[in-house]
């Protein structure tokens, strides 16, 4: 059986400012891509229909019909702009679950329509020969409520986890380091969905709150090891990326085979949570070890002294 | 036998944590006991258990609609009263409107110290928020602000009156609660299991206000005398039924009581269909024959109008007739609520019969989120969410065989990952919370977290050679917890905002993966420390 060893990596031969480029250009340019978003469609991800307000249907072969799921047919009834009196914006086709999922936007209501009377677009399914698995209908003013309170959650997630960081180490430098990489471990992700095209859910709120919990674990470990115990800054580093690399490896391998599997089920609360946080955690590993470790050394061999 | 129980201490606490959720699980004692979270419900909680163990299951993964919803309304708040009572205040208000009832203005009075302040809701939707604000000052009152919503006594009431119409309407296991958010708007949140989202709408959404018109038609002018008979003055409500031709109807009495020197409601009505005969000309000595449409009926007619919209239109027999304007009705006051003939008449009449005997309710829902799931579509996500789990786990043994290579350090790690898993299913029976997609989700997560926090305590314990002083162990072991009980914090502290904020799933997802962090740093992870301890440490 191949083994998996953490690599050792070289530091010594980069100096603080080659290690910190990459996770501060990586870490830019998720900003430009959320600032882009944001200027563009005046939100800095695209929000799913929690958020938005709209409608989704999960539609399954119907006992009546003999419409078969996952033909061209199928697909064709769906996108024939009689069947549903409101045009869908979207058509997905989950293999996994032979089931359709069909989403409608508030802004595609017909003129004069109340704002969230989707109408009987569950009926309109069925009449097309589908059977309704699933309906779930959000009013756009009731969305925009969740909106400010996941944003405020997540805020508030982040202040209460950097003040307990603060509270542990009671160093500057040590601490920003953590709160920095956890910024940054929350941003990529996000820009990330964004070019994935995956819409922001309450599901991803989740996985990103479940991001700052994941990714502070690696950063207090290198902390720890580097400021609590005595021995060479290069080993303590060391010992500390062994373990850690392996942790957040195995979260990673955790979320990717979630996010497959509830991919081909057409879970999409567990796809999502899946994406982001096997996402956050490959910029946590890029964070933790070039971007702490260098204002780490940098404190370890200079902050120290002054 | 007892000192090596004090040495393993741990272990033991795992074994109890373990042996208790099998129990837990599986005793018939903990089985989910009927109706006790749902309500009136003849079977089933608010999740149904799947039979084999004492879990509950969630909409998701058993199926039925979930809405959340804001109640419509205004409410203003600090409104002196200055003196009046409360009723006073509310038919003053209501006086200055003009296009709402006085049924939809109440006051509430909240400190009866300087003449009295108190809440002055309108829950009519038709009334924007100025108007109503325009009318408080019109009628007198001084009042600190608004906002939307309406008072709790409202709120109480309607979610009364939703959970009777549930009850009347037998669906088994449903739920009604308020919900408030961090903004503080509440939210009425309905939870009906396998039903689907148009029928629990319908059933709620409709405001259910009952009354009985009587059309006169004036040789083609005709007119109606609004309101003859409504809601509070039905009692005795039946359930729906079919009758001759076909007919449903809903049989209902008058009610029959006043106070001393007026008329009781039964009375009313016999005056006012000895009134519309006469006013009609008397053509009814065999009856009142009413056409289909009843706007271009020859002879006079009762409507039903549910909320604001006639329903239906019938006539009366001879036999009933003269014994309304006899006036010997009053002593027998059965009458029947006919819905028609036509398709869909039994059903209205059923939602007539629900409406009467729940009530209408005090406010409407207003826009808000609904969601569905069919009771098929539920069980499969069941078994995915299973699949789904068992792979991901399955996933991180693979990657911790693959790091350590030895099976004494990984298979116990997996292991207690597992172990952690199973407390947690234990909680979940224990308190009855019914397992859904997110709660599948914080699972997973704690296995993640779980076995992290082992590869730091494996790490730390095999680094820098054997370990083969219990000395040594216990000190390294020290040192990895810290770093595990820091992480397990700002776990924590990072969930917490979910529990709290009204984000509908998601307080399952944190609240499980908060619960699973702190069994883990409680119970299964020191085990873990002292398992590997008995099997790397020769003593």
């Amino acid at each position: 059986m191949v083994a998996i060893e953490v690599p050792e990596v070289e530091y010594t031969d980069y100096t603080n400012r080659q290690l910190v480029a990459i996770p501060l250009a990586v870490l830019a340019v998720a900003l430009v891509i959320l600032g882009g978003w944001y200027l563009a469609t005046g939100a800095p991800a695209d929000l799913g229909v929690e958020f938005t307000g709209g409608a989704e249907l999960r539609l399954s072969a119907s006992e009546t019909s003999d419409l078969e799921m996952g033909t061209p047919e199928a697909r064709a009834r769906l996108e024939d702009p009689d069947t549903f009196s409101i045009e869908p914006s979207s058509v997905q086709y989950v293999p996994g679950d032979e089931t359709y999922i069909v989403t409608f936007r508030p802004e595609d209501l017909p003129q004069g329509a109340e704002s969230g009377d989707f109408g009987d677009i569950a009926g309109e399914a069925e009449d097309a020969g589908f059977a309704v698995t699933g309906e779930d209908i959000v009013s756009p003013s009731f969305g925009s409520g969740v909106q400010t309170q996941a944003l405020g959650g997540v805020v508030i997630a982040f202040l209460g986890m950097s003040v307990l960081v603060f509270a542990m180490f009671r160093t500057f430098i040590p601490s920003i380091a953590v709160v920095i990489s956890a910024f940054s471990d929350i941003v990529i992700p996000v820009a990330v969905m964004n070019l994935l095209g995956i819409e922001m859910t309450l599901g991803t709120v989740a996985a990103l709150l479940m991001i700052i919990g994941y990714s502070v674990d690696s950063d207090i470990l290198l902390n720890n090891s580097v400021l609590r115990r005595t021995g060479d800054f290069y080993e303590s580093v060391q010992r500390a990326m062994r373990t850690g690399v392996t942790m957040t490896i195995t979260s990673i391998a955790a979320m990717i085979v979630m996010a497959i599997v509830a991919w081909i089920f057409g879970i999409d609360l567990l796809r999502n949570i899946g994406v982001i946080l096997a996402v956050g955690l490959c910029a946590d590993l890029m964070n933790t070890y070039l971007l702490n470790v260098s204002l780490l050394r940098w404190y370890s061999f200079e902050g120290v002294r002054r | 036998m007892i000192d090596s129980i004090k040495r393993h201490w741990r272990v033991g606490l795992l074994v109890v944590a373990v042996l208790a959720a099998t129990v837990v699980l599986f005793a018939p004692q903990f089985a989910p006991t009927a109706g006790a979270e749902g309500i009136g419900a003849d079977d089933g909680a608010n999740g149904t258990a799947d039979g084999l163990t004492n879990l509950q299951f969630g909409l998701d993964l058993d199926g039925g609609t979930r809405i959340r919803a804001p109640l419509v309304g205004y409410t203003a708040t600090d409104v002196a009263f200055q003196g009046d009572d409360p009723a006073t205040v509310a038919s003053n208000v209501a006086g200055e409107l003009s296009n709402t009832t006085s049924t939809s203005v109440n006051a509430e009075l909240r400190d009866p110290a300087e003449g009295g302040t108190g809440a002055v809701e309108v829950t009519d939707t038709n009334v924007s928020e100025t108007e109503f604000t325009a009318a408080i000052e019109a009628a007198g009152y001084t009042y600190e602000g608004v906002r939307p919503g309406v008072t709790e006594e409202t709120r109480e009431a309607t979610i009364e009156v939703i959970e009777g119409k549930i009850n009347e309407a037998g669906l088994s296991g449903g739920s009604v609660r308020e919900i408030v958010d961090a903004n503080g708007r509440s939210f009425v949140l309905i939870e009906v299991p396998g039903e689907d989202r148009q029928d629990v709408e319908e059933l709620i959404a409709e405001r259910g206000t009952v009354r009985i018109d009587i059309f006169i038609p004036n040789d083609g002018n005709g007119t109606r005398n609004r309101g003859v008979v409504t809601q509070d003055d039905f009692e005795n409500v039946g359930t729906a039924s079919r009758g001759q031709s076909n007919q449903a109807y809903v049989p209902v009495s008058v009610v029959d009581t006043a106070p001393e020197g007026q008329a009781t409601p039964a009375q009313q009505l016999q005056q006012a269909v000895s009134q519309a005969d006469a006013a009609a000309g008397n053509p009814g000595t065999d009856g009142w024959r009413c056409t289909a449409d009843y706007a271009e009926s020859e002879e006079p007619c009762l409507l039903l109008v549910v909320d604001g919209e006639v329903v239906n239109s019938f006539g009366m027999d001879g036999d009933l007739l003269r014994s309304m304007t006899s006036g010997s009705w009053a002593n027998d006051p059965g009458f029947r609520l006919t819905t028609g003939t036509a398709e869909g008449s039994f059903e209205r009449a059923q939602q007539i019969s629900i409406n009467l005997r729940a009530g209408a309710l005090p406010a409407e829902l207003g826009d808000g989120s609904s969601s569905y799931i069919s009771p098929t579509q539920g069980e499969q996500f069941k078994t995915y969410s299973l699949i789904t789990g068992i792979l991901s786990v399955f996933a991180v043994a693979g990657m911790v065989f693959l790091r350590y290579r030895e099976p004494t350090v990984a298979l116990p790690m997996i292991v207690t990952a597992l172990t952690e898993v199973y407390t947690l299913l234990g909680f979940a029976a224990l308190l009855g919370y019914p397992l859904d997609l997110a709660v599948i989700a914080g699972f997973i997560a704690v296995v993640g977290t779980g076995v992290d926090d082992l590869v730091i305590i494996a790490d730390e314990v095999m680094s820098e050679g054997d370990v083969s002083s219990k000395k040594v162990f216990d000190s390294r072991f020290r040192r990895a917890f810290w770093v595990i009980g820091a992480a397990a914090a700002t776990t924590i502290i990072a969930m917490s905002p979910l529990m709290v904020l009204s984000l509908g799933d998601l307080s399952g997802f944190a609240i499980f993966t908060i619960l699973g962090v702190l069994i883990g740093v409680l119970v299964t992870r020191p085990a873990y420390g002292d398992i590997l301890r008995m099997l790397l440490t020769d003593r």
